[in-house]
């Protein structure tokens, strides 16, 4: 096995944002050469420095191909989809490919992606297999179908939505207060590569717009399949870049539930490169569920930016076992006083995958609540899991309550885990908690089970599943929890269960 | 041989020294020569049956479990714990084993279930005929062996009926019975349920978490209530008990008992000891059984300590 728990950091409440706070950003605008070591600077926050000193031919290149995919319409993009190519291909300019010098990519390894030959997916490619059998699972009665980053309308269940709730391709939305409002909205965030790759491929902007007070009662499923795809060793890496933009007013409420995977049993290798931007009124609910079961050949990575304002609440439960490499950021920001964030993650690698949480919670405001809870089971030799949790109690977030527990189960000899978790707290009025614990099976309970006549096989199975429970429990709606607990139990045990 | 047993009524009769048999073994010989200054209790009746009578009364108590020598130590500091333990449980009996605390009786126990923490230095265990430290802990169980833990570990994300039919099935499939679903399990359970008082909601709680103490300790009991035992071994079952619970407790045990099984229980107190009544008590002190006796060594534990047993 092979563990590393990099000490959490935890200032004492009157340090200042120190320099440790650069460790968790790319380093965007260095004009000095790749190679350079990075220097150790607090992070700048101001953006005064010129651009375009340094450019990645590679991402240029990258960067090109996928403009040059987007098919040229009749009518120019609309503003919002037409800023956010902009803003993401002008800071292209400036961003490389990261390399494991940067530490967000420390124990993450992209050159699979890198080497790769990098192929757009284009609409009519995707519209024309609209025939498979996708539609069949109709898990929740409002869903949307999303092949390769495409809407498909005929495999869409919408009617039952709520009045003035709006879902679908920013080109179809017709009402004009809403689309002042998403303009208003998007895009304000900047990520890393990935997530400016996806801004300047997106082929169009997915919304979920929910009015003021209105409440969606049943979820909504947004269903992403990867339908293009490359045999495996072909080095040929198809890949498509959904965007979606939730917003939901001054308490309104919806369920989201997204689930990434691949369409068939068979390996294939592709590339999804996801963003959702979430943002959440005053006093607004919103809970996300989030399922990534893609081939084990493919490469997914997304991003999940939340801004919350205040009394709001966010709730995210995850569960990714599929991709050769996996990666999640998430990075939630409370913009407003008593808002409550709860995370709950489950990361299951059982081959030669690498599943990777980066997460960052930034609390800027007086009694927030943060509960995060992050799981993972390594059960391949080969198999890497990767958590970078960091939460930040800023000057203002005082009599914030946060809490971050991580636990990682290694099954098998060389199994790794790396784990960072990092509180920076400021305020000095708060009640923060953190664990990180790394083992395999209790033997207490393994014990347990034995004596009362259950075999040792049959109890750790039992174990295995009873640990990721814990976060698919957290699931709010019963189909989708059923159908991730029967996914989970498939991948850990293959064979028919004898009990 | 044969021996003839009374059928003696645990639940309110008190003890009936003259009634008793001992077992005829060499070790337990021993055992008794070696303790006998002290003891009270002596055999006094030992009656031959012809081995044709069938009749309730006359039967032929089987000998259960038969442990001699026994020393074992931590696994992990070698810190010898047990030194040489002699026992002998028959079909029917109730044996209780008292001594102060760290004196060896729980591990004792432990051992008997195969629990990993300790290692077996010498000495040997036969139940049912069979030699007892040459079986994987499931097995022992599924053979009949049940030990209820003095602390039940809490296990998060399995519910407690679905552990109980894991365990049962284990034990169905072990029989060549044929497993049961958990529509049909719950039939099963669902009268156990009122055995020891216990509320439906918990068994669709995860197993012992958040559990209440007493909750913890029914919870064994129903354990022991659905996948019955030939040897309920009960550590400490009365601790952290209220009377009530401790009642309900009792009697759930005394329910479940028949001619044929047989209870070893540990406690420190008299007061399980008058609901459940024992054949023998044992007292343990520092990995020995020292001395073996009816309920009078309770009473004068609970009036004057251990010191007056020692000394005696």
């Amino acid at each position: 096995m092979v563990i590393s728990i990099l000490p959490p950091i935890v200032h004492p409440p009157t340090a200042l944002i120190s320099q440790s706070l650069s460790s968790c950003l790319p380093n965007l605008l260095t004009p000095r050469s790749k190679s350079t070591p990075r220097t150790s600077k607090a992070r700048v926050f101001t953006q005064s420095q010129t651009l375009a000193i340094l450019s990645d031919p590679h991402v240029l290149q990258l960067a090109e191909t996928l403009e040059d995919s987007l098919q040229p319409s009749s009518s120019p993009p609309l503003p919002p989809l037409q800023k956010l190519r902009d803003i993401s291909s002008q800071s292209l300019l400036s961003t490389s490919w990261p390399s494991r010098k940067d530490e967000p990519f420390r124990f993450t390894d992209t050159s699979f992606i890198k080497n790769s030959h990098i192929e757009p997916i284009s609409p009519s490619e995707s519209q024309s297999l609209a025939s498979l059998p996708v539609s069949s699972d109709t898990l929740l009665p409002l869903h949307v179908t999303i092949l390769d980053g495409y809407v498909v309308d005929s495999l869409s269940q919408l009617s039952e939505l709520p009045d003035g709730v709006f879902v679908g391709g920013l080109s179809s939305l017709n009402s004009e207060v809403t689309m002042k409002r998403v303009s208003e909205y998007a895009p304000n965030f900047q990520g890393d590569l990935f997530w400016l790759l996806n801004g300047v491929g997106a082929p169009d902007i997915i919304v979920v717009y929910v009015p003021e007070g209105c409440r969606v009662e049943s979820p909504l499923h947004l269903k992403y399949f990867s339908l293009k795809g490359s045999e495996k060793d072909s080095k040929i890496l198809p890949i498509s870049n959904p965007r979606v933009l939730v917003l939901v007013e001054k308490g309104g409420e919806i369920g989201i539930v997204e689930e990434h995977t691949g369409v068939d049993e068979t390996d294939k290798c592709y590339w999804a490169n996801s963003v959702m931007e979430i943002v959440i009124g005053n006093g607004a609910k919103v809970s996300h569920s989030y399922i990534q079961t893609q081939s084990l050949d493919a490469a997914h990575v997304k991003w999940t930016s939340v801004r919350q304002e205040s009394t709001s609440i966010y709730e995210l439960t995850e569960v990714s076992t599929g991709g050769k490499l996996s990666r999640h950021n998430l990075h939630v920001q409370q913009l407003g006083p008593d808002t409550v964030t709860e995370l709950s993650t489950f990361h299951l690698s059982i081959g030669d995958q690498i599943q990777d949480l980066h997460s960052k919670l930034v609390m800027d405001h007086p009694r927030g609540v943060s509960r995060q809870l992050h799981k993972c089971i390594v059960a391949h030799s080969l198999g890497q899991a990767v958590f970078d949790g960091n939460v930040q109690v800023n000057r203002d977030a005082q009599q914030t309550d946060a809490g971050q527990l991580t636990r990682s189960l290694l099954l098998e000899p060389r199994a790794t885990v790396n784990i960072k978790p990092n509180l920076q707290i400021i305020a000095d009025d708060v009640k923060c908690s953190h664990g990180a614990a790394i083992s395999d099976l209790e033997d207490d309970q393994l014990f347990y089970f034995q004596a009362r006549g259950i075999d040792i096989e049959t109890a750790r199975k039992a174990l295995i599943i009873s640990f990721a429970s814990e976060v698919i429990e957290r699931f709010p709606n019963t189909c989708v929890q059923n159908k991730v607990e029967g996914l989970v139990r498939k991948l850990l045990d293959p064979t028919p269960s004898s009990r | 041989m044969a021996l003839f047993t009374p059928n003696l009524s645990f639940k309110t009769a008190t003890f009936n020294s003259s009634l008793f048999i001992l077992p005829a073994t060499r070790h337990q010989r021993l055992r008794l020569n070696r303790c006998s200054r002290s003891l009270k209790l002596r055999a006094s009746v030992a009656v031959e049956s012809p081995s044709t009578s069938a009749t309730e009364h006359v039967g032929s108590p089987e000998l259960l479990l038969e442990v001699k020598d026994l020393s074992a130590v931590i696994s992990e500091s070698k810190q010898p714990i047990l030194k040489g333990v002699n026992l002998t449980v028959r079909e029917g009996e109730v044996h209780a084993v008292m001594g102060k605390n760290g004196s060896g009786k729980s591990t004792f126990v432990k051992v008997l279930v195969g629990h990993p923490d300790y290692e077996i230095t010498g000495g040997s265990v036969t139940y049912k005929g069979q030699d007892l430290l040459e079986m994987e802990p499931e097995e022992r169980a599924v053979a009949g062996l049940f030990m209820s833990f003095q602390s039940p570990v809490e296990i998060p994300g399995v519910s407690n009926i679905d552990f109980l039919n894991m365990a049962y099935n284990s034990r169905r499939r072990k029989l060549g019975q044929p497993e049961l679903g958990p529509i049909e399990f719950y039939g099963y359970i669902a009268p156990k349920l009122e055995l020891v008082n216990m509320k439906v909601d918990l068994l669709n709680r995860n197993v012992n978490e958040g559990f209440s103490g007493g909750e913890k300790k029914r919870n064994e009991i129903l354990q022991l209530a659905v996948l019955g035992a030939d040897l309920a071994m009960l550590d400490e079952i009365d601790s952290g008990l209220d009377v009530d619970a401790l009642c309900d407790v009792a009697k759930a045990v005394n329910g479940l008992r028949t001619s044929k099984n047989s209870v070893l229980m540990i406690t420190h107190y008299l007061r399980l000891l008058e609901f459940i009544t024992p054949t023998y008590i044992h007292i343990m002190e520092n990995g020995r059984i020292v001395k073996t006796g009816d309920i009078s060594i309770a009473k004068v534990l609970e009036k004057e300590g251990y010191k007056a047993i020692s000394d005696a």
